[in-house]
């Protein structure tokens, strides 16, 4: 066990220098650099001596090997650097930015289980049923409607029917103001969550008709036991795998994907940095987040992969 | 907020939601407009745009929002008033001597910055010769290239001199860029993280890319301030500033698109205005069929600009000429066809040997102007009807700017600054080495003759006479050509008494130093 967690730590960390040369290198292929981002057509307003300083303020025109050394060795001393438009520190930025994404998309996953197994569950015990039907709605409308059109509504409809748009007021941490916090979390994960309960419902759906027949399935309902434990037990626990695979899935995607309903729901999370720092040609900023984005991904993948040998005592075997 | 707290969530946003969801939603809901909460001394009014102050230092800010949340804290010389003329501000009066080569500024007394130091003629020289410096990239320093010296004249005075007599250095003082800092902090350094100035209101915070707080300065000289805090939040849609003002969260929206501004309720105040920013479609005289002028006057009498004013902005704007708005405002909008005439645009084609029409290519950026396809796309239809082909090419932003500061385009719908005064907008395009000649796509001598007339005539009579005759020189040539100048909106909380949007972007926000909160 311990062996492969060293294992995959250690490609962990070959794919996160693999990111960071990818992301490095993208970055400077773009057209522009931090001064004409910054000053837009405003630029040519510079004399030759100020454009000489901007550009060495800037860095611009340093070599990219130089440049990559140089971010790549504060990054492994901790120092993300300092972001080129604001001049304050990425780290407190990101430390700023990260627990906002990082609740949005713990507080979606938690409602996205909530839709996906509740309906996935009880509608493979009555295929077609009432409760079968309804979660299909609801996994039709959370696939099939954009993000960005389910929460612009939400907006819409709260503030012009109930003048209610709690998101809208400067941002309060979840132990500094937990009432307005959770107002403020809840409906842009209501968004999320329901994309994300659409796929989960699914999979959960498909996994349970699947060991709805089979023998252990039998066995137990042969033993006498209650409905609920052979549901919950037995059936529940045989269909776990996928759902568990799924939900990994979609935390690693949301971890990165909350960009536009950051935006309509006014959070000052790592997407909305993200947007932000690109339009400015902040590389430090953009750099960092990105690779904030990727080592997410990797690190849930991984914990996934190592629920799997408490879900499912074959793995273990193999 | 540690990363620690991360541990925590996991236990608690299992509850958290289902809370929320049981509890009934009247329970957290604000009454609409609700009353601003009180900061130490007067209400609170928070502002809200898509944008973000992304910078605090005035020398080097670019983006508007930084000039109008900088603007509410530093002070110019010189500023505009509503009708865009030229009023005191911390010069109470200037005048020029010397055949208009030395220009003199009184300064006004019993002025203290944020810090408590006392405002004297020391600080105006060494701010204006810290925005001179390269070092500090100030992109306004272009307008005191005229400018040789500037020495101080006692504690309260201080005299410009000139290279030559120069009109427009005054209306490029009233820039942000050119604000007036305290000596002390400039030596400092400190003005990029603490901003200190003499205006109404004092720097309080910033959470950059999502607030910038200020509170009302007691020392203000213009009077007491009546609003007690201004926090300017950033809502990244407009949809979503609307919403917010209609949940009384947010008391002034800036928004720009009149379809958001026109759905708003009653009880939701717009104010509007228009903007001193005007769109053009710029031609390069240097290359292809462009280079030859008959084709470029078919091109101004082929487009329908009122038809490109209803379809990218809804007619919610005005049909400009070179100079949109003041004193100089151009009348009529073009010399050669202020309307659409095709049958002149007919006769331009085969004067210039293309009967049948010509063919070329005009980059837009929707990115750095969502309307610039719409304008284009009538535009085509427009010019097609005499037989012009014009061929769009849609580019990201930094694409567009990169080949637009570059010269390399045929054609390029702009969105461009504007300014009361023509030398101050036009100077960098078509003046003796203008900085933007390149983009320009345009030079002669006539023109460089009439900037350079307008900016040291002295009288008002006389500027009116050039500035008009510069305006007749530009369309007549069409040397680009100039299509509309759009409407600004603030969805205004009834909370809010005597605010209003000034026609500056810059100062968009000014009125909040007078404005009052029931």
């Amino acid at each position: 066990m311990l062996a492969s967690v060293a294992r995959r730590l250690l490609s962990m960390l070959v794919t996160l220098l693999g990111v960071s040369v990818i992301i490095f290198l993208v970055l400077r292929l773009l057209p522009g650099n931090a001064v004409t981002a910054q000053m837009g057509v405003s630029a040519g307003l510079l004399s030759h001596a100020q454009r000489v300083a901007l550009d060495h303020y800037y860095g611009v025109g340093e070599p990219f090997f130089r440049q990559y050394v140089s971010w790549l060795g504060s990054m492994l001393t901790g120092n993300l650097g300092v972001s080129l438009s604001s001049r304050t520190s990425v780290a407190s930025l990101v430390g700023a930015a990260l627990p906002v994404t990082l609740e949005l998309a713990i507080a979606s996953m938690v409602i996205g289980e909530l839709i996906g197994v509740l309906f996935g569950v009880f509608g493979s015990l009555r295929p077609r049923g009432v409760v079968d039907n309804a979660g299909q709605g609801v996994a039709l409308v959370g696939l099939g409607v954009p993000s960005f059109v389910i929460g612009t509504g939400l907006v819409t409809f709260l503030a012009s029917s109930f003048h209610y748009f709690p998101s809208s007021r400067a941002f309060a941490g979840l132990f500094f103001n937990p009432w307005l916090n959770l107002q403020q979390i809840f409906f842009p994960a209501l968004t999320l969550g329901l994309g994300v309960g659409a796929a989960i419902m699914r999979t959960t759906r498909a996994a349970m008709l699947e060991v709805v027949s089979t023998g252990f399935a039998r066995t137990a309902r042969g033993k006498g036991l209650s409905k609920f434990v052979v549901t919950w037990k037995h059936l529940f626990l045989g269909a776990l795998v996928p759902v568990v695979t799924m939900s990994g899935i979609q935390l690693g995607y949301l971890l990165g994907g909350t960009v536009v309903v950051e935006q309509i729901f006014v959070l000052p999370g790592l997407g909305r940095l993200l947007v932000n720092s690109i339009s400015n040609r902040d590389f430090p900023v953009v750099q960092s987040v990105t690779l904030i984005f990727a080592a997410g991904f990797i690190v849930v993948n991984m914990l996934t992969d190592m629920l799997y040998t408490l879900i499912d005592p074959r793995t273990r075997a193999r | 907020m540690k990363i620690a707290r991360t541990a925590a969530l996991l236990t608690v946003a299992g509850l958290a939601p289902l809370a929320a969801m049981a509890t009934p939603l009247t329970a957290g809901i604000e009454p609409a407009q609700a009353a601003p909460t009180m900061a130490a001394s007067g209400a609170t009014v928070v502002v809200a745009d898509t944008s973000s102050v992304q910078k605090l230092d005035p020398d080097v800010v670019t983006n508007f929002l930084d000039f109008q949340a900088l603007g509410l804290i530093y002070d110019q010389l010189v500023q505009y008033n509503s009708k865009l003329q030229l009023v005191p501000d911390l010069a109470t009066s200037w005048s020029y001597s010397n055949g208009g080569k030395v220009l003199t500024f009184q300064l006004r007394h019993g002025v203290h910055f944020d810090d408590g130091s006392l405002f004297t003629s020391a600080d105006v020289v060494a701010s204006l010769q810290r925005a001179v410096n390269p070092k500090t990239g100030d992109a306004s320093a272009s307008f005191l290239a005229n400018v040789k010296t500037i020495v101080a004249a006692g504690p309260y005075a201080v005299k410009f001199l000139l290279s030559r007599p120069d009109t427009s250095v005054l209306n490029g003082l009233t820039s942000v860029n050119l604000s007036i800092m305290p000596t002390k902090a400039i030596a400092a350094g400190t003005l990029a993280k603490q901003p200190d100035g003499t205006g109404p209101f004092e720097f309080v915070s910033w959470s950059p890319g999502n607030s910038f707080v200020m509170q009302a300065n007691p020392h203000y000289w213009g009077g007491k301030v009546k609003i007690g805090e201004v926090k300017v939040e950033t809502i990244p849609s407009e949809q979503s500033i609307a919403s917010a003002v209609e949940a009384g969260t947010v008391q002034v929206g800036l928004l720009t698109q009149p379809q958001v501004a026109d759905h708003l309720p009653k009880s939701v105040r717009v104010d509007k205005v228009l903007d001193l920013t005007y769109r053009a479609l710029m031609l390069q005289d240097r290359k292809g069929p462009l280079a030859n002028l008959d084709n470029r006057l078919a091109i101004a009498c082929a487009v329908d600009r009122q038809q490109v004013l209803e379809d990218s902005v809804f007619g919610q704007g005005q049909v400009v000429g070179p100079v949109p708005l003041g004193p100089f405002a151009s009348k009529p909008v073009s010399a050669v066809c202020p309307a659409p005439n095709l049958a002149s645009a007919k006769r331009y084609l085969k004067k210039a040997g293309d009967p049948n029409g010509f063919s070329f290519t005009a980059m837009t950026s929707t990115a750095l102007d969502p309307t610039s396809s719409a304008q284009a796309t009538v535009a085509q239809a427009n010019l097609a009807k005499v037989g012009i082909k014009m061929h769009i090419q849609n580019l990201a932003g930094d694409a567009y700017i990169q080949d637009w500061l570059k010269g390399k385009f045929q054609a390029a719908f702009a969105w461009n600054g504007a300014d009361p005064n023509p030398y101050t907008m036009y100077g960098r395009y078509f003046g003796t080495g203008a900085n933007l000649g390149v983009p320009a796509g345009y030079g002669s001598a006539q023109l460089e003759k009439l900037l350079l007339q307008g900016d040291t005539a002295t009288s008002a009579g006389a500027q009116r006479a050039t500035w008009a005759q510069f305006s007749r020189a530009l369309t007549s040539q069409a040397v680009w050509i100039w299509l509309f100048t759009a409407y600004d909106y603030a969805a205004v909380s009834p909370t809010v008494h005597g605010f209003s949007l000034q026609p500056t972007n810059s100062t968009s926000l000014y009125s909040l130093r007078t404005a009052t909160v029931s």
